[in-house]
Order: C-alpha cells, then sequence, then structure tokens
C-alpha cells in the first residue's frame, strides 16, 4: 500500500497495465527511430504491440485475483489498491485517491484491453497496413488513456485520461487515407473538440460547487443535506454539461451524429475499435463520474439519462431497421446497444448509493456482454470485407448464402447477431438485458422499461435479417476465403468469450461490487 | 422400475431436453453429406428415443401432487440473479411433455416420406429438434427465468421453419385469377417475421413481469412462488406483474386481439412447422399462464380475470366467425385454433378446479386434433398446392376416401363431439366459467353462455368444411386443371398407407382421452388443487 502522508505516492504495481502500454510505445517510437519506415519491421511492431497489450491484460488478471481474493474479507470492498493520495484534512478526515483498483476499475480495463488486442489482430493484415507503427501507436495511445480512465478518481485525471482516450481515435479513423476516411475524422474531430469545451465547463462548475477536484470529496459534498440550493443548482448543471461532454463517445442520441460516417469511413478493425474500446472508455467516464462522485445528485442527472437512453435505444433501432450497408447497420446497431449500456443509470433517481451500485453494475455487465458479441460480429465483417470486391463498403447481400461456403464463419456471425439481440441461443445478450433492465423494474421507472421492451423486438426484426441472409440460398458463389492467422485467432477468441458467457452468464450477471470505488 | 427411475433421478430431464438439441447440433454439423432420407430418419430416431425417454420420466414423475418435484435436477446457474438450472417434472408438465414428444416424432417420420415444397430436409429437422428441446425445457423448467430462456429458445428455430420451408406455392383462387395471393419469398418471410416479432415483444414485456416477481418475492423458484402463494408482494405489484406476465404470454397462446400473427404463421409453415406452432408453441402460452401468472401472483391475476375472460370469449366467437367466411382451409384450421385457445384461456381466468382442469385437457386436446387437421391439410395441399375449399372440390369422400375420413374425423373432434377428446376441456372450461364468480365477477355466467354459443359456431363451421370438401358429387371444381397444375403435386391418389401410420397416433389418442378422460383429468388434478391453494378460493 502507498504511504499515506501529505506527500503523494505512487504505487506502480497498482498503474501497471497503464505503464506496460506505455512502456510499449516507447518502444515502438525507438524502434520508428532506428529504422523508420522499414517494411520488414512490420512484425516486429506488431509482436511489440500485441506483446504489450498482453503483459498489460496479465496485470489486470493479477490485480483481479488479487483483489477478489482480499474483497471477501469482512471489510468488503475495502481492500482496493489505490494510489497518488492525499492525507485527510480538515473535515475530510479519510486520505483520498486519485488512481484506484477496484473491481469496477478491472472489470472495465479487461474490456479495454481484450477489446483492444482483438482490434490489434483485426488490423495487423487490414487495410492501411503501410502504418504500422503509426497505427499501433495511436491504438496504444488510446488503450492507455482508457485504462486509466477506469482508475481514476479524481476530475483532472478524468479529463486528461478521457482525452487522451478520445483523440488519437480520430488519426486511426484517418488512417483509410481517402475521402471518406477524411470526413469521417473530421466529423469524429469537430465532435470531440465541442464535447472537450462542454466537459470542460462542466468540471469547473464541478469544482466550483464543491470546491474539490477529488470524486469522494465531491460526493461527500453534494450527499451534504445542509447544501444551499443555489451551490446545487451549479453542480446540476455541471454534471449535465460533463455527461453531455462524454455522451458522444457512447454515440448517445443525440450526440451520436458523428457515429455512421465515422464508422464507414474508418479501417473497419478501428471501427471495431471505436465501437469495443472506446465504448468502453466512454462508460468508464460516466459511471466513474456519476456512479463514484455524483450519486447523491441522481435524483437530477438520471431521468436525463433516462431520456437520453429512450432515444438512443429507438433513433437507433429505427435507423438500423433501414440500413443495407453492413457497416452502416453496425453503426446503427451501436448507437442503439449504448441506449442499453446507459439504461440501467436511468434508474437511480432515488439517489442512494446501493442503487447507483445496482445500475453501475447492471450497465457494466452489459457492456462486457456488448462488447463481446461486438467483436466476433466485426471478426467476420473484417474477413468478408477482405474477400469481398465491394470490401468495406458491402452491402448485407454480401452475406448471402455465407453458411454454404464458410460455415463456422456464418455459425459465428449468427451466433454474435443473436448474442446482440438477445436471442437463444446468444444467452449472454439475453442475460445482459435481464440485467439492465432489474434496475428499472426494481425503481418502478415503467415508462423506460416499456420503451426497452419495445425496442428488444426492433432489434431482433434487423439482426434476424441478417442473420437469415447467412443461410438462403446463395445467388453466386463467393470465393473461399483464406484465413489469416491472426484473423483467425480474434475471431476464435471472440467466439470462445461470447461461447463461455453464454454458458456461464454469471460473469455478466455477477459484476455486484460490494462498494462502489 | 420406480426405483431404478429414482436413482436416474432428474437426469433422465437432462436427458429428454439435451438429446433433441445435441441431435440437432450434429445435424447442423454434419453438412450436406447427410441425404434428406437419412436426416428425417435420424430425426425419426432421436424423436422416437425422446418420446421413450418423456415416457419413462412420466412415469417416475408420479404422484404429480407437488410443483417440480416429481423428478428433478437442480444445479445452480446464474447465482447472481438467483436464477438455477431447475429442471422439474409435475402433473402440469407431464402431460404436455407427452405430446410435444408425440408429435415431434410424428412430424419428424411424416417428412420421411414427405418433402417439404422447399429448402432441405437436414435444417428443417434440426430446426424441429431445437424447437422441441426448446418446449420441454419450458414444461420441465421450476425457475421463473429458466423458463423464460426456455420460452425463448424456440423463436428463432420457429422463424427459419416459416421463412426458409414455408409452402409458398399459392394456387390463384378459384374465379379470380387476376388476383393471384402473395407468394415467394417475401410472402414467407412477412409470416416468419410477424410470428417473431409479436412473440420477441411479448416475451420482453413478460420479462419486465417475471423480472418484478423475481425481485419483490427474493426468489425465482417457482414450487416456492406456487406456495406463497403471492405472500409479500401487494396487490398493486401483483396486478402489475400480473399485466405484463399475462400480456406477453397472451401473444403467443394467443388472445385476441393479439392473435393476428397466427393465421399467416400456420398458413405458410411446412406441415411440419403448422403442426408444431398449433400442438406445441401455442401450448406453451397457456401452460405459461397455469405455471408462472395463477399461482405466483394470484391477486394480480384475479384483478385481470375478467378481462382475461371477456378476451378468450371474444377470441371464441371472431374465431368461429371468421372462420365461417374463411375459403382457405389451412387458414380456417388457424383461426379454429384461436377459437379453441380462446376455451383455455376462459378456463385459466375462471381460476376454479374445473376451469383450470378444463384448461390443461383443452390445450392436449387441441394439440391432438388441430395437429391431425394440420397433417391432413397438408396432405391435400401436397396434392393440389391449394388449400381453397373451391379448389379442392366435392366429393372427397369418394375421390379420396382416407384422406377424406381422416379430415372427417378432425371436423367432428374439433367441433366438440362427446365421447372425443376435444369435447371434455370445452365442457370444463364452460363449468368453470360458470362457478368462476370469484375471479370473473358478474361476467361469469354471461361469458359461459357466450362460450356455449361458440361451440355451436365451431359446429357450423366445421360442418360447413364438410358439406363443401367431403359431402357431395365426385365433382372436380372448374379450376382443377387451371391454376392448381402451376405446380407439380408432391403427391398424388389418396393418402399412402406412411401418411395413415403418421396420422394414426392421434385419431387413437383423441378417442382414448374422449372416452377416458380421467386418464388425464387424475394426473392433473392434483397439481390444480396445490395450484388454486394460494388463490384461497
Amino acid at each position: 500500500m502507498s504511504a499515506i502522508t501529505g506527500v503523494q505516492a505512487v504505487d506502480p504495481l497498482a498503474l501497471a497495465p497503464a505503464i506496460a502500454t506505455l512502456g510499449t510505445i516507447l518502444v515502438l517510437v525507438l524502434v520508428d527511430a532506428v529504422a523508420p519506415a522499414a517494411a520488414r519491421l512490420r512484425r516486429v511492431h506488431d509482436a511489440v504491440a500485441l506483446a504489450g497489450l498482453v503483459v498489460s491484460g496479465v496485470f489486470v488478471a493479477v490485480l483481479g485475483v488479487a483483489a477478489t481474493g482480499r474483497d471477501l474479507g469482512p471489510v468488503a470492498g475495502a481492500a482496493v489498491r489505490s494510489t497518488v493520495c492525499v492525507a485527510g484534512q480538515g473535515e475530510y478526515t479519510l486520505p483520498t485517491c486519485s488512481f484506484v483498483v477496484s473491481p469496477l476499475t478491472l472489470t472495465l480495463q479487461a474490456v479495454v484491453v481484450v477489446g483492444a488486442i482483438v482490434c490489434l489482430l483485426l488490423a495487423v493484415d487490414g487495410p492501411g497496413a503501410r502504418d504500422r507503427s503509426v497505427h499501433h501507436l495511436l491504438l496504444l495511445a488510446t488503450v492507455t488513456g482508457a485504462l486509466v480512465l477506469a482508475g481514476s478518481r479524481d476530475l483532472a485525471t478524468l479529463v486528461v485520461a478521457f482525452e487522451t482516450a478520445s483523440l488519437p481515435v480520430i488519426g486511426l479513423v484517418a488512417l483509410r487515407r481517402d475521402a471518406q476516411g477524411a470526413q469521417g475524422a473530421v466529423t469524429l474531430l469537430l465532435t470531440a473538440v465541442a464535447s472537450l469545451g462542454l466537459l470542460l465547463v462542466g468540471v469547473a462548475m464541478l469544482l466550483l460547487a464543491t470546491g474539490s477536484l477529488h470524486l469522494d470529496r465531491i460526493a461527500a459534498a453534494v450527499g451534504d443535506p445542509t447544501l444551499p440550493d443555489s451551490v446545487r443548482v451549479v453542480a446540476v448543471a455541471g454534471t449535465l454539461l460533463a455527461v453531455a461532454g462524454i455522451a458522444f463517445k457512447l454515440s448517445v442520441v443525440p450526440f451520436h451524429l458523428w457515429t455512421p460516417d465515422t464508422y464507414a469511413g474508418a479501417p473497419l478493425p478501428v471501427a471495431a475499435f471505436l465501437s469495443v474500446v472506446s465504448k468502453a472508455a466512454g462508460l468508464a467516464a460516466v459511471v466513474v463520474l456519476l456512479g463514484v462522485g455524483l450519486p447523491a445528485l441522481g435524483d437530477a442527472w438520471s431521468p436525463a439519462v433516462a431520456v437520453l437512453a429512450a432515444l438512443t435505444l429507438t433513433v437507433g433501432n429505427l435507423v438500423a431497421l433501414r440500413q443495407t450497408v453492413a457497416v452502416r447497420l453496425l453503426a446503427w446497431s451501436t448507437v442503439a446497444q449504448a441506449g442499453w449500456v446507459v439504461l440501467p443509470l436511468g434508474a437511480v433517481a432515488s439517489g442512494t448509493p446501493g442503487d447507483a451500485r445496482q445500475a453501475v453494475a447492471a450497465s457494466v455487465g452489459y457492456l462486457v456482454a456488448y462488447g463481446v458479441a461486438s467483436l466476433l460480429a466485426f471478426s467476420v465483417v473484417v474477413l468478408l470485407a477482405r474477400h469481398h470486391p465491394a470490401g468495406e463498403d458491402h452491402t448485407l447481400e454480401a452475406y448471402r448464402g455465407l453458411a454454404r461456403r464458410e460455415p463456422v464463419a456464418a455459425a459465428a456471425l449468427g451466433f454474435a447477431l443473436l448474442c446482440l439481440a438477445g436471442l437463444p441461443p446468444g444467452l449472454v445478450g439475453l442475460v445482459a438485458k435481464v440485467v439492465a433492465v432489474r434496475p428499472l423494474v426494481d425503481a418502478g421507472v415503467w415508462w423506460l422499461a416499456v420503451v426497452a421492451a419495445a425496442n428488444v423486438a426492433l432489434g431482433v426484426a434487423y439482426y434476424l435479417r441478417w442473420t437469415a441472409l447467412l443461410v438462403v440460398r446463395p445467388t453466386a458463389v463467393p470465393p473461399t476465403w483464406r484465413v489469416r492467422p491472426a484473423e483467425g485467432i480474434a475471431l476464435g477468441v471472440s467466439l470462445a468469450l461470447c461461447v463461455a458467457f453464454s454458458v456461464l452468464p454469471q460473469v455478466v450477471a455477477g459484476l455486484v461490487p460490494t462498494a462502489l470505488r | 422400475m420406480s426405483t431404478f427411475l429414482d436413482s436416474l433421478g432428474g437426469w433422465l430431464l437432462v436427458v429428454l431436453v439435451g438429446a433433441p438439441l445435441l441431435a440437432a447440433a450434429v445435424l447442423l454439423a454434419v453438412g450436406d453429406r447427410v441425404g434428406d432420407r437419412t436426416a428425417a430418419e435420424t430425426g425419426t430416431a432421436v424423436a422416437a428415443g425422446t418420446l421413450l425417454v418423456a415416457a419413462l420420466a412420466a412415469v417416475g414423475a408420479a404422484p404429480y401432487d407437488r410443483p417440480g418435484t416429481g423428478l428433478s435436477v437442480d444445479v445452480a446457474w446464474i447465482p447472481a440473479l438467483g436464477v438455477r438450472f431447475h429442471l422439474g417434472l409435475d402433473g402440469l408438465g407431464a402431460p404436455l411433455v407427452l405430446l410435444t414428444a408425440l408429435l415431434t416424432l410424428l412430424v419428424c417420420w411424416h417428412l420421411v416420406r414427405v418433402r417439404p415444397v422447399a429448402g432441405r430436409v437436414r435444417g428443417l429437422v434440426a430446426c424441429i429438434l431445437t424447437v422441441e428441446s426448446g418446449a420441454l425445457a419450458t414444461f420441465t423448467a421450476q425457475d421463473l427465468l429458466l423458463f423464460f430462456v426456455a420460452f425463448e429458445v424456440v423463436l428463432v428455430p420457429m422463424w427459419f421453419v416459416v421463412a426458409l420451408w414455408g409452402d409458398d406455392t399459392q394456387a390463384p383462387r378459384v374465379g379470380e385469377p387476376s388476383t393471384p395471393l402473395a407468394g415467394g419469398e417475401s410472402a414467407r418471410r412477412d409470416a416468419a417475421n410477424r410470428f417473431v416479432l409479436y412473440t420477441a415483444l411479448g416475451s420482453a414485456v413478460m420479462l419486465l413481469g417475471l423480472v418484478l416477481v423475481a425481485l419483490r418475492a427474493g426468489t425465482t423458484d417457482l414450487a416456492a412462488l406456487a406456495y406463497a402463494g403471492g405472500a409479500g408482494m401487494s396487490t398493486t405489484t401483483q396486478t402489475i406483474a400480473a399485466t405484463l406476465i399475462v400480456l406477453g404470454l397472451a401473444v403467443k397462446a394467443p388472445m385476441f386481439p393479439l392473435h393476428t400473427w397466427l393465421p399467416p404463421a400456420h398458413t405458410i409453415a411446412p406441415t411440419a412447422g403448422s403442426v408444431l406452432l398449433a400442438g406445441v408453441l401455442l401450448k406453451m402460452g397457456t401452460y405459461g399462464l397455469v405455471r408462472v401468472a395463477v399461482p405466483v401472483v394470484p391477486d394480480g391475476v384475479r384483478a385481470i380475470a375478467p378481462f382475461l375472460g371477456a378476451l378468450g370469449v371474444a377470441g371464441i366467437l371472431w374465431g368461429g366467425l371468421a372462420c365461417l367466411v374463411e375459403r382457405d382451409l389451412k387458414r380456417l384450421v388457424a383461426f379454429s385454433s384461436v377459437a379453441h385457445m380462446g376455451f383455455v384461456l376462459l378456463g385459466v381466468a375462471s381460476m376454479t378446479p374445473q376451469g383450470l382442469q378444463g384448461a390443461l385437457f383443452a390445450n392436449v386436446a387441441h394439440g391432438l386434433i388441430t395437429g391431425l387437421l394440420f397433417l391432413v391439410v397438408g396432405g391435400l395441399k401436397d396434392r393440389r398446392h391449394t388449400a381453397d375449399l373451391e379448389g379442392l372440390g366435392s366429393g372427397l369422400r369418394d375421390r379420396l376416401p382416407r384422406l377424406g375420413w381422416l379430415l372427417a374425423f378432425g371436423a367432428v373432434a374439433g367441433l366438440g363431439l362427446p365421447g372425443l377428446a376435444g369435447f371434455w376441456g370445452e365442457l370444463l372450461a364452460i363449468v368453470g366459467a360458470w362457478n368462476g364468480e370469484g375471479a370473473l365477477g358478474p361476467l361469469a355466467r354471461p361469458l359461459a353462455v357466450l362460450a356455449a354459443v361458440g361451440t355451436a359456431l365451431a359446429a357450423a363451421y366445421l360442418l360447413r368444411v364438410l358439406f363443401l370438401v367431403w359431402h357431395g358429387p365426385n365433382g372436380r371444381s372448374a379450376g382443377a386443371a387451371g391454376p392448381a397444375a402451376l405446380f407439380a403435386p408432391v403427391t398424388v391418389g389418396d393418402a399412402t398407407t406412411h401418411e395413415v401410420a403418421v396420422a394414426a397416433p392421434l385419431v387413437v389418442a383423441t378417442v382414448v382421452l374422449g372416452l377416458l378422460p380421467w386418464l388425464l383429468l387424475d394426473v392433473t388434478a392434483p397439481i390444480v388443487r396445490v395450484l388454486l391453494a394460494g388463490v384461497g378460493s
């Protein structure tokens, strides 16, 4: 444990996952400096980046095992690792830390690392392969930001980590180097910059209202019943602005407008990265800010989130119904899925820590299910795009009769789509939907629960339309695929995770930390 | 025997649910090396084995007097939600398990000789076995959320059955050659989508109710919930939960006016699909009412029982009236399903022992009789590519005597002739409604009377069918050589021995249950008493 003194001490193990990716970035830069643009070093770049992510994942796992072992103690949830702390002073007797390794942190980090590994594997042979080192640098930088974001517990760290996880993505999108890619990158850049402004204003107002950057002190300050109404108004306004600033990253309607253009403009593995890792980072920021820092203002932000969730679900699904280009359908479906991810947060109007904890656990649980299913779907779409004359702009018709040529890939895609739809055999998706609506039913937010139920049917409509195409008789015989090892591993890993979580949905449902830290 | 079954214990149920699923997976995995005939024979063998296991389990589950304890397997599954993998067989599930296994066996056997109009048999058999597995899991699930999962399992395979193997070779109607019916892939897709969207929406609504029960009651164990009888849940909570659950199940049952998915799905589906839709899937809805609604939230169901009963009767009358004017025989049988299931809903809504017994009996009887009717109508359609009453022509009795007599038997059984299975369930449902003031209030007697009128309607429309098709001179209608000749017939001539053999078990079961109704009533009576104990009547 870090020394609890006035001096800030750093616990390297707590930061190890992020340090691993950061170190990998340095190694990559060194390699690039020694042998600039050396095509024969491509595989070295790939191996270094992959190794960095794997090491980071191992650290997450080690910390996870340690946390599980200690969490079972009588003071459940207390024994988490934390670092960069300041001693308690004045009215705050407890030390307060900027970085906390809690079960929440570790779960989000695991999603980020696994998602990044699969996306990297998909990208190594994918389009834009000339930009190996640049691609890997940008990807690792985003991952580093997301990893820190999951553990950040003060507003300054949160904002910096959030931007670290956002800005490099713009570079990734631009890697396709054509008009569509440029358009996607510009759209994303404009959204990100505007959102940064909102986030900064929101954070500043929170600081103004509570006098602290540390989330646990903010939580104590806004939870104080003697808080004057005038101050509370500032805090609520700051909260809503900050949420609006983060929402674009989750593609929450009406902050979603960049999503379809950017997904269509980005290389497909980057679209997968946006839909899983970037979204995980967005959710991390939301749950850390709202769940850890501001549960006491739940009566203010929860209804707002509820409206956003309802809009996101409905708009995303309705537009997705009409899509014919595969990647655009996936883009709109990820908008709808973002609605499911934030849905439980619409049920914290009571503002009690228990409710906030349940809702955050449900949100993160849904993210895990959505993440693995989305990775699996993208793995197959990337493969198909490489073998289709229309490339990344192929329509759903390209999937006609896929089951006859590529039964394994077709089965995997069908399974992924059913997971996203929440129908058996995609049990992980079904259980995730149960988990997501549970807090709503518990809190009696019936209007939102009914909207969610209606959206299940909307989602089923287009996911099944796609699934059906896989098995009908093909009009033309598509070429047989030559699957490269990296793509095969990506497909295998995501398929294995989907199947494992479907057999043991406890992984998705059981993310109920005893305390939210 | 009993000790042998005890030693096998609940694992018999795991085999029951798992074997068809495993066989389906193997069939899908082997690829097209397996021919149509082999696939159908494999399916038949697996279904026969499943029926044997089902029979063993049904015997082992005696004396059927406690929910979910006859035979059971109980393993933790999702501890965070309190969900257990808990399968159990009792008097409520046993008859439907046997019905499901029997109907699956018959449709697989049917496929050995009779190919569907479109598509390969291998995939169809795999879908049928998956549907069987899901239905068997639904009828044996003893956990609220496991029930829901099992309920959802049948959706995707049944969607495939209708969308891929649907019979879209619709010949134009006689006398209206200029307006051909919509056919082809779009018709199949439309029917399949309507089925899956209605049902998925219903399931999602039901899920909200189930989650509410699980949260407020603190358990998802169905036996515990039945014994608690809604204790610990306020009447308001129960009413909300009951409304959501009943709405969701009513889509599947189906209840008027949520039935509009049913006629196209039943009409387009291949014979095997129609039989399973009518004989198995509809039962899941009404079984759900008796299993997860009435005993779990009794006060809530009582609050909405008048609506349920009234809509049930509306379904009886609407279905009957639609049948009186329907020209397509397959659609007619589908609409008659709406009417028959109306009796089941009325019986459940009465919340009396007779009503519930009647509902459960009518469930099984409808599965047998409608299964038979769909087999016969499917046979007729295989020959003429039309199920239009005029297109089929009159004098079936003389032209195709075997099919004609099977149709006549199905029709008289369907109109509830005493001495056949269709009679007892509907009689008990009406009696239950007559005595059901406790739940139905002042509507009890009027609803019972209207339901009795519905039986007269059933007699009218089925006799109309017999008059138009079975009876009359051996007259091939004018359109016989015209539009119907667009498609080559799958089968010619009268019913083959194979077709008669497939239909025979259904005829025998209908007669046996009609003459010896206590065979079934004795199985369901004890469990109905237990389930209604919480109702406090």
